[in-house]
């Protein structure tokens, strides 16, 4: 993807999720979690970008953001 | 005419063995007998319904014959020819009704050959020529005499099952008069819009309409504390702070105003303590941004003990469970906002985020020890503006990076995790790549700016703090101390992103680049395949066991 190296600072990733989890991490999870979080924000986009439309607004906003963030959290709620 | 009727004699005595004394009589005698023998001449009708060449026919009955070729091969005039006719009075059995039906039906062009007969082919007419037919042979349908139904099979009829004659017939029809027993089971009928009259003394209360009158949904208290964290006032109310000096307007809690006087003096009194203490504390280089730290040599010497605990009330930005850290954490969002509601341009806050928490280890072990020298009041709308979402009030500036102390504004802004880890978020930059390439995929303006980048950052966070609980809870019920792929796996056909048509690869194939994609391959495939869906079948229904 863009930018010459990874896609995202696996090693942040990691911080991440060990400090909200508290246990270890087995060797590739940051992987999957990302791909779970990219979907996530996937969806957000989405659902914003809907939200901003309805609204009439050209880009997305933070509002719209607000509008749909608790939605799209529950959805990826496990 | 009389060869000729010799002729047809002659083809007729091959089959029809005319008697050979007819010879001797005249011919119009001949001629006669011959009309005796011959059948009349049948109605081009019968033939069409029968519709088709009248030899090969007797063959098949059955079959239609569609092409015309099978017809003309068919040796004119065989022996075949003459009875044929005799035959094809009725079509008596229903096989050949049916057949000659459909043959007509399937016959190319035979509607616009017999066009004009096409009246008195309807199947009307067919069935009446049927009814015709079988109305000689038939007789009325005498109703037999109904059989004695048969007995019983003996075999249930042992002594020792006795149902007896005591059964009763089961009525088909609803008891209405029973209906309203207290005993059945039956819902009440739906009573008339008129009531009946009822005695004085029954109380009428029930029998209106129940509803109440409706809140406009500006006002539904379900809607007022909804999503914003910042709009959670209830919780202020309940612990601790005295009712009275605040009242609810809407989504919002507000001071009463009579008290505002009073409050103005004080801050105007600790603004002035705030510049000049401000320099002071970034000469000596401290980092902490609580206003008590700012008073604590002016009013130092009060204690209150209880205050500590009206801090517990106020709920951060962050969702924090109440932990050891939380209270000063606290004490961070009420800074900002004590900053953002007296509009002190404060030097400590080192981050632009609203709902970043200023902890830094030193720093909280420092400041426990000394939050007193707080006027109980100013502390109570100090925490009401940090509450109250800031940009209710206009003239506050924003609370942005620091104006003195470089080298504070430098620090990562950290966060504490519910279970109380430090942790960097991921980069924004990132971060807004990301959701900048997916809102072009989208096909919307990739456009984000700082404040849309904030809240997807701090929903970032939520995310990864619920994804970190639901990761735990799957390692934990394996019985495993270690998170594992199996884990997330779980946990994203939960979401519904692993379906039967949409597996973990190819959503990896579809959002991960390459590199990453080979080593997320690269370690389950040895064990792979037969054992993996197992597991991942396997996981799933203990998920829902647990729940």
């Amino acid at each position: 993807m863009a930018g010459g190296k990874t896609l995202y600072p696996r090693g942040t990733l990691k911080k991440i999720v060990k400090a909200n989890t508290n246990q270890k991490l087995s060797k590739n999870v940051d992987i999957l979690i990302f791909l779970n979080y990219a979907l996530f924000l996937q969806d957000l986009i989405k659902e914003a970008g809907i939200a901003s439309k309805q609204s009439g607004e050209r880009v997305i906003t933070a509002r719209s953001i607000r509008k749909v963030r608790a939605d799209c959290l529950a959805k990826f709620a496990g | 005419m009389s060869e000729s009727a010799r002729k047809k004699q002659r083809t007729t005595s091959h089959n029809s063995e005319a008697p050979g004394d007819a010879e001797e009589g005249t011919p119009n005698s001949n001629l006669r007998q011959l009309a005796g023998v011959i059948p009349k001449p049948i109605t081009p009708f019968r033939r069409a319904s029968s519709a088709g060449p009248t030899s090969g026919s007797r063959r098949t009955p059955n079959i239609a014959i569609r092409t015309p070729g099978t017809a003309a091969r068919t040796p004119r005039g065989g022996p075949t020819t003459r009875p044929i006719t005799a035959r094809r009075a009725a079509p008596t059995t229903p096989h050949a009704i049916l057949a000659l039906r459909e043959r007509a039906a399937r016959t190319p062009g035979h509607n616009r050959r017999r066009s004009g007969r096409i009246q008195r082919e309807t199947p009307r007419d067919t069935l009446r020529n049927l009814s015709r037919v079988l109305a000689r042979t038939t007789q009325a349908v005498q109703p037999s005499e109904i059989p004695e139904p048969p007995p019983r099979n003996p075999a249930l009829d042992l002594p020792d099952i006795e149902d007896g004659p005591d059964l009763i017939a089961p009525r088909l029809s609803m008891p209405l008069g029973d209906m309203y027993d207290d005993d059945s089971f039956h819902e009440a009928p739906p009573r008339q819009s008129l009531l009946p009259e009822l005695p004085d003394d029954v109380d009428t209360g029930t029998m209106h309409s129940l509803e109440f009158g409706r809140r406009a949904l500006s006002e539904d208290p379900r809607i007022m504390f909804t999503t914003r964290v910042s709009e959670r006032f209830a919780d202020l109310n309940e612990l601790g702070v005295d009712g009275d000096e605040f009242e609810v307007d809407g989504t919002f809690i507000n001071r009463r105003p009579t008290a505002d006087q009073d409050q103005l003096l004080d801050e105007a009194i600790d603004e002035v303590l705030d510049d000049t203490t401000t320099e002071i504390r970034a000469l000596t280089g401290r980092r902490d941004g609580r206003p008590s730290d700012i008073n604590l040599g002016v009013f130092g010497d009060m204690d209150e003990p209880d205050e500590p605990t009206f801090r517990f009330t106020i709920p951060p930005r962050i969702q924090v469970p109440l932990q050891e850290e939380a209270p000063q954490d606290l004490d961070g969002y009420e800074d900002a906002g004590m900053y953002a509601g007296l509009g002190v341009q404060p030097d400590i806050i080192a981050s632009d985020d609203e709902d970043d928490a200023v902890g830094g280890g030193e720093m909280l072990g420092w400041e426990s020890d000394d939050n007193e020298g707080e006027d109980q009041d100013l502390q109570a709308y100090r925490g009401e503006a940090s509450a109250v979402d800031r940009s209710l009030l206009p003239q506050s500036p924003e609370p942005r990076t620091g104006n003195k102390g470089g080298a504070r504004t430098q620090r990562k802004e950290t966060k504490i995790s519910p279970l109380g880890n430090e942790y960097r978020s991921l980069p924004a930059s990132i971060v807004k790549r990301l959701a900048t390439s997916f809102a072009k995929a989208q096909g919307s303006k990739a456009k984000i700016d700082q404040d849309t980048l904030a809240v997807i950052m701090s929903t970032t966070d939520w995310f990864f703090e619920k994804l970190g609980e639901d990761l735990v809870a799957y390692s934990q019920h394996a019985k495993r101390k270690v998170i594992e792929q199996r884990d997330v796996i779980a946990l994203m056909k939960r979401q519904r992103q692993i379906t039967a048509t949409n597996t973990c690869f190819s959503l990896a194939q579809k959002m991960l680049p390459r590199e990453l994609l080979q080593e997320l391959r690269m370690e389950p495939l040895p064990k792979l395949k037969g054992g993996r869906q197992k597991r991942k079948r396997m996981e799933t229904i203990e998920e829902e066991d647990r729940e």
